[in-house]
């Protein structure tokens, strides 16, 4: 028992944080670039993209660039959604490590940002309306430029607005307090209430861009261009984040045409968002709309290709391609109903909502297929390693530019964790909640719920769907290893909390809830669609 | 909260900004310092990261692996 103890727990602690051999600044051989271009697509599932298996052609452009780029096939988030992945993006850290009382970025806490602009980058971020990734969050830090487009997506949000005469919405709290009386009142007002809610938005007559809540990727793409047609010389890091894919699903009707999908109308798509969004409808009755549903988010992932294509030919133009490191990836995935759930709440943190693509294309470093599990805790560290630039000790990932070219990794299994049931961030009740936590380690994926205090163990490659947990009698072993894991790894953050930048975040939050003496992020009832985000 | 209290000595500068900022705000200085040190003293995420490390250990127990 000790030795295997003993064993496990050195496994641990080559994950948590003492891996990096002597946190040396390392030079690749073979990298010949300066730059870097980050481009994060927010909700773009792994299984969407050609390089991974789609048989849908949404992505050409970059499953055309996979072919010449270092890919990843089992690549995971740390976190989900947007709140919960971000730190260990820019900031390769656990999204809890500082504490589930902590929002965003610390102020002072290092990130690829500010790293690289202390190496003397010039740094840019272009970021398309999410408002967990704000200045107020941190994520403005090491940036010479941050723009967030925050002015355009709190615009468009309330273009679509439902409005109501003070009368009629207190007759309609009436009706509603009157129909909760009994299930079948309860069910038949919703049902009404929903369409006099789609005959009153079907007479605005609002276009896909009228309705879309955030700038659609070539609104991004130009903001960066124009930036990089400014820049001086000296090395840049360009952080690109995309929101097609983001629900409300209003893909441009460009997008929609090169898909052929043009008979999807503005007013239908608007049905199509309303009816998905619709809480008192059972899975088995929005089945129905599934197919459509996709149809429209696989039309934003296609729409960011095609933009993305655009920002290559734009590099390639100013002789920048050539002298750049090109990675693209996601926060977290999206769902469709596999396991009853729609969007990417943190519930289950099923396969579907974790894992996402990588592709990285560096001058002078050849095509490669890493299939070895890979969390995105590692990407900073590895980024910064493939530009020969120092890596901070507050980093937890690995830094692993080197071993890509072989494909293969030091295995070792992957966190991801949230508070469960966490939808909005702001909110403290939200956020201090239980957590949820997976260990991945090749096929066995073990669900730790804290709220249930249950845990459910999956053989993936027996299993991929994830509908058949393994019975506590069977592999007994893998499951006592991966449960190991989770105990060294709660332990070993706990430890080794930074109390400091813990302690300067919460300060921050306080003063921000302070001044404005509400919470940022309010559900607004009489929007037709929610307006979640994450 | 608590009858007891003490003193405890801060810059005369510090707390005058303090007193410029808090207006419509908070009451007084104490009000605001009270508040500031109830929130950074809330423990409850400490609590459950300590639970769910507990949790796990027990688990590993039940299955007979320590």
């Amino acid at each position: 028992m000790t030795s295997r103890k003993k064993k496990w727990f050195s496994s641990g602690s080559a994950i948590w944080g003492t891996s990096r051999s002597g946190d040396s600044l390392t030079h690749p051989r073979s990298m010949q670039a300066r730059s870097s271009v980050l481009v994060t697509v927010d909700c773009l599932r792994a299984d969407r993209l050609g390089f991974r298996g789609y048989s849908r052609p949404l992505a050409p452009f970059l499953d055309a660039l996979a072919q010449q780029s270092i890919v990843f096939s089992s690549a995971v988030a740390a976190g989900a959604p947007t709140y919960f992945s971000f730190p260990a993006i820019m900031a390769s850290r656990y999204p809890l490590s500082l504490g589930r009382e902590v929002v965003g970025v610390a102020p002072g806490e290092p990130t690829i940002a500010t790293v690289l602009q202390e190496s003397g980058y010039e740094t840019g971020a272009f970021l398309a309306g999410n408002p967990y990734l704000t200045a107020r969050l941190g994520y403005a830090q090491g940036f010479g430029q941050f723009s967030d487009f925050l002015h355009l997506a709190d615009a468009r949000a309330g273009s679509v607005k439902f409005s109501a005469s003070p009368g009629f919405s207190r007759f309609n709290r009436a009706l509603e307090r009157l129909s909760n009386r009994t299930k079948l009142t309860a069910a038949a007002y919703n049902e009404l209430y929903f369409r006099y809610c789609q005959w009153r938005s079907g007479r605005e007559r609002l276009s896909m861009d009228q309705l879309r809540r955030y700038p659609a990727a070539n609104v991004v793409v130009d903001a960066a261009c124009d930036w990089l047609k400014e820049r001086s010389g000296r090395p840049f890091f360009l952080w690109i984040h995309l929101m097609d894919p983001h629900h409300p699903y209003y893909p441009p009707p460009e997008a929609m045409e090169s898909l052929g999908m043009s008979h999807i109308t503005p007013k239908y798509a608007r049905f199509l968002n309303s009816v998905w969004n619709r809480g008192d409808l059972s899975p088995r009755r929005l089945q129905r709309y599934r197919k459509e549903v996709m149809a429209l988010y696989d039309a934003g992932v296609h729409w960011v290709d095609r933009q993305l294509a655009r920002l290559v030919e734009f590099l390639k133009a100013h002789n920048q391609w050539d002298d750049t490191v090109f990675l693209v990836t996601a926060d977290h995935g999206e769902e469709f109903l596999e396991h009853g759930n729609r969007y990417h709440s943190p519930v289950g943190l099923a396969e579907q909502l974790i894992r996402v693509p990588i592709l990285i294309h560096a001058p002078g470093s050849s095509a490669a297929r890493v299939t070895d599990t890979f969390s995105l805790i590692h990407l900073a560290p590895t980024l910064l390693e493939g530009l020969g630039v120092e890596i901070p000790h507050s980093f937890r990932g690995r830094a692993l530019w080197n071993d890509l070219s072989t494909g293969k990794l030091p295995g070792s299994p992957a966190i991801v964790e949230c508070v469960e049931s966490c939808n909005n961030q702001f909110s403290a009740a939200d956020r201090c909640g239980n957590r949820l936590m997976v260990v991945l380690d090749g096929d066995h994926k073990l669900v730790l719920r804290f709220r249930e205090q249950s845990d459910s163990l999956y053989d993936l490659a027996r299993d991929p769907e994830e509908r058949r947990p393994l019975p506590d009698t069977v592999e007994t072993k893998n499951r006592a290893r991966l449960l190991e894991c989770a105990r060294d790894y709660l332990r070993y953050e706990r430890e080794h909390r930074d109390q400091a930048l813990a302690l300067r975040a919460r300060l921050r939050e306080l003063r921000h809830h302070v001044v404005l003496k509400s919470a940022p992020v309010e559900a607004d009832k009489t929007t037709i669609e929610t307006a979640e985000h994450g | 909260m608590t009858d007891e209290f003490r003193s405890v000595r801060l810059p005369q500068v510090l707390c005058e900004q303090a007193e410029r900022w808090l207006q419509g705000r908070f009451e007084t200085l104490e009000a605001l310092i009270t508040f500031v040190l109830q929130e950074i003293t809330n423990n409850e995420g400490s609590r459950l990261d300590q639970q769910e490390e507990e949790m796990v250990q027990q688990r590993l127990r039940d299955l007979g692996y320590i």
